[in-house]
C-alpha cells in the first residue's frame, strides 16, 4: 500500500509531462508554418469588377451583400496616383444616363453617393471640361458594392479604383462569407502579408 | 370614304410627330475615355499634391499579443480565484469582464473552439498555416487544463460566460439523459474535424457556422442562428450551460486533459464541510459523492459559494463546525 501510492502519482506525473511536451510540440509544429500576419485579402486581378475583359455580369455586388459586418469590411479605394482625374468620370457618373444642361450625365453611378468630385489644380472658370477633378471616396458611406470599380475599369477608365479589405472592420472569420460567395476566388487568406507587400508595409504605420 | 380620309390624316400626323418624339427622348452620351494616362502633379499645377491613399494594415502583432496576454492573465486569475480564494463573486466579476472583452469587443474571435478546425487543417494541409495568436489560443487552455482543470471554461470563454450569467433557475438533469446528451459533443468534434480537413473547395468550418452565440456578440447574424442562440440561452436559464456540456467540441479536449490535472477543484474535508450542500449547488452534475469530478467541473465556484464555511467567510468557522458536528450527532 505504501509503495502503490507514490507509483500512482509517478505515473500521473509522467502522463502530465508527456501531454505537456506533446502540446508544446504541436504548438511548435504549427508555429514553424506561421508568419506574423494572417488576414483575408482581395486580389484585384481576380475580382470580376476590376478584371479586364470580364463580361457576362452587370456588376458583382457580393462583397457588399455577403459580409457579416453591417457595412461591409470591403470598401472601394481610389489609387490617386493612377487616377486620370477625368472631367466625365465613368465611375462617378452613370454614363448611360441622360445628359443634363451642362453636358454632364444627369445621374451618379454610386447608389450611396459616396464619391465626392471637386476641381483641382489650376481651375479654368470658363471651361469646366478643361479642368482636372479629384474623386474622393467617403469610407464611411462606401459599402463595397463595386459599381465604381466596374465603371473605372479599362477601357472606360484607367482602372484606378479597386476593392480592398479594410482590416479595421474585417473580423477575420474562419469562413469568410464573401470568400465563399466570390465567383472568381479573388479572396485568399494571406499568411505572408508582410513580405508580400513588404514595401507598402514599411511605408504604412501599423493599424491601431 | 370618310374613314379612309381620316386614316390618311392620322398616318400623316404620325409621320409628322415621330421625329419630334425622338428629339424629345434624351440622347445617350457618346462616351469615350477622356484620358490615357494619369496626370502628374505638374500637369495639375497650383501646387497640387497627390493625396495619400488610406490603407490600413492588418491588426498588428502587438494587439494580437495583447489578446494572448489577456487570455493568460484571465485564466491565471480564474485558477487563483477558484482554487485559492474559493470565491464565486470575484469569479462572476471576471466572467463579466471576459464576456465584455472576448465576447462583445473582440466579437467572439479568436476562440479556441473554432481554432480546432484551423489547427486540424494546418496539420493536414501543407499550404495552410495558422497565426501565432490562434496557436496560443488553442494550446494555452489545454496546458492549463493539464495543470489545473477546465479553467478556460470557468471565467474566460465568452460562450460559457454568456450561459453562466443567465443560469438563474438551475434544474438537475437526470444522469442517463445527461450522459446520453454528453456524447453528442464527441460526434460534433469528429464531424467538425472531418469536414474541416477536406480538400480546400469542399472545406467548411462547421463550428463557426453553427456558433449559437456569436450572433449576439456581433449584434447581427443569420436569423435562424440568432433563434437557435436565443433558444440555447432560454434553455440555459434552467439547464446549466447546455452548449458547453453537450455540444462544445473543445470541451471534449479539455475534459480529457483535465482528467490528468495536477491541481484541480477539490472539495476537501479540511477546507470544506462534508455536508452535501455543494452537490445540490452544482448545476453541472460535477460533484459525485461529495467530491468534484474534474472532467466535468466548469470552474464556476458555486460549490464553494454554497459551502457554509466559505459563506461564513471563516469568521465563525469554529461555531459552524461545532454546530455541524452537533447536527451529525
Amino acid at each position: 500500500m505504501s509503495e502503490k501510492k507514490p507509483r500512482r502519482e509517478f505515473v500521473g506525473d509522467i502522463a502530465r509531462g508527456v501531454t505537456l511536451v506533446g502540446l508544446c510540440g504541436a504548438g511548435a509544429f504549427l508555429a514553424r508554418k506561421t508568419s506574423d500576419v494572417y488576414a483575408w485579402q482581395l486580389d484585384a486581378e481576380k475580382c470580376v469588377n476590376s478584371r479586364l475583359g470580364a463580361t457576362g455580369v452587370d456588376v458583382c455586388e457580393l462583397c457588399s451583400s455577403e459580409c457579416v459586418v453591417n457595412l461591409s469590411a470591403v470598401r472601394a479605394v481610389n489609387e490617386y496616383s493612377k487616377c486620370g482625374r477625368c472631367y466625365i468620370c465613368p465611375a462617378y457618373f452613370d454614363i448611360t444616363s441622360a445628359v443634363d444642361e451642362e453636358g454632364l450625365p444627369s445621374q451618379k453611378l454610386c447608389p450611396r453617393d459616396a464619391i465626392e468630385r471637386k476641381a483641382i489644380g489650376w481651375v479654368d472658370p470658363d471651361d469646366p471640361a478643361n479642368n482636372f477633378y479629384e474623386y474622393i471616396i467617403d469610407e464611411e458611406k462606401c459599402n463595397g458594392c463595386g459599381r465604381c470599380v466596374m465603371g473605372c475599369k479599362e477601357p472606360a477608365g484607367l482602372g484606378s479604383i479597386k476593392l480592398e479589405v479594410r482590416y479595421e472592420f474585417c473580423l477575420d472569420c474562419n469562413r469568410c462569407s464573401i470568400a465563399i460567395a466570390c465567383p472568381d476566388e479573388a479572396y485568399y487568406q494571406e499568411t505572408e502579408f508582410a513580405s508580400a507587400e513588404g514595401e507598402k508595409a514599411e511605408e504604412l504605420p501599423a493599424a491601431d | 370614304m370618310i374613314s379612309l380620309r381620316l386614316l390618311l390624316i392620322l398616318v400623316f400626323v404620325c409621320i409628322l410627330v415621330a421625329p419630334l418624339q425622338t428629339l424629345a427622348q434624351p440622347y445617350e452620351m457618346q462616351y469615350e475615355r477622356p484620358v490615357d494616362v494619369a496626370p502628374t502633379e505638374e500637369d495639375i499645377g497650383e501646387g497640387y499634391e497627390v493625396p495619400p491613399v488610406q490603407r490600413p494594415y492588418p491588426r498588428s502583432v502587438l494587439l494580437e499579443m495583447l489578446d494572448v496576454i489577456l487570455l493568460l492573465t484571465a485564466m491565471g486569475l480564474a485558477a487563483w480565484i477558484v482554487l485559492a480564494r474559493r470565491n464565486r463573486r470575484w469569479l462572476v466579476a471576471l466572467t463579466i469582464v471576459c464576456l465584455g472583452y472576448f465576447g462583445f469587443y473582440r466579437e467572439g474571435c479568436v476562440c479556441p473552439i473554432g481554432a480546432i478546425q484551423n489547427v486540424s487543417v494546418a496539420f493536414v494541409d501543407p499550404k495552410f498555416a495558422v497565426s501565432y495568436s490562434v496557436i496560443a489560443f488553442f494550446i494555452f487552455p489545454l496546458v492549463l487544463a493539464v495543470l489545473f482543470g477546465r479553467v478556460f471554461c470557468g471565467g474566460v470563454c465568452p460562450l460559457g460566460a454568456i450561459q453562466e450569467l443567465v443560469l438563474l433557475r438551475p434544474v438537475e438533469v437526470p444522469k442517463p439523459i445527461d450522459r446520453a446528451l454528453g456524447s453528442l459533443k464527441y460526434i460534433y468534434l469528429i464531424l467538425a474535424i472531418m469536414v474541416a480537413v477536406r480538400p480546400e473547395i469542399t472545406r467548411d468550418f462547421l463550428i463557426c457556422r453553427f456558433d449559437p452565440f456569436v450572433g449576439f456578440f456581433r449584434f447581427e447574424g443569420p436569423a435562424h442562428m440568432l433563434m437557435i442562440g436565443g433558444a440555447f440561452l432560454l434553455l440555459a436559464v434552467f439547464v446549466g450551460r447546455p452548449f458547453c456540456r453537450y455540444l462544445c467540441p473543445y470541451g471534449v479536449l479539455l475534459s480529457l486533459l483535465s482528467r490528468l490535472s495536477w491541481k484541480g477543484v477539490s472539495i476537501t474535508p479540511n477546507r470544506e464541510l462534508d455536508c452535501g450542500l455543494c452537490m445540490k449547488a452544482c448545476p453541472y452534475g460535477a460533484i459525485e459523492n461529495m467530491r468534484a469530478v474534474r472532467s466535468s467541473c466548469l470552474f464556476c465556484a458555486r460549490c464553494y459559494n454554497a459551502c457554509p464555511i466559505h459563506r461564513a467567510d471563516g469568521v465563525e468557522l469554529a461555531s459552524i463546525q461545532n454546530s455541524s458536528s452537533e447536527l451529525g450527532r
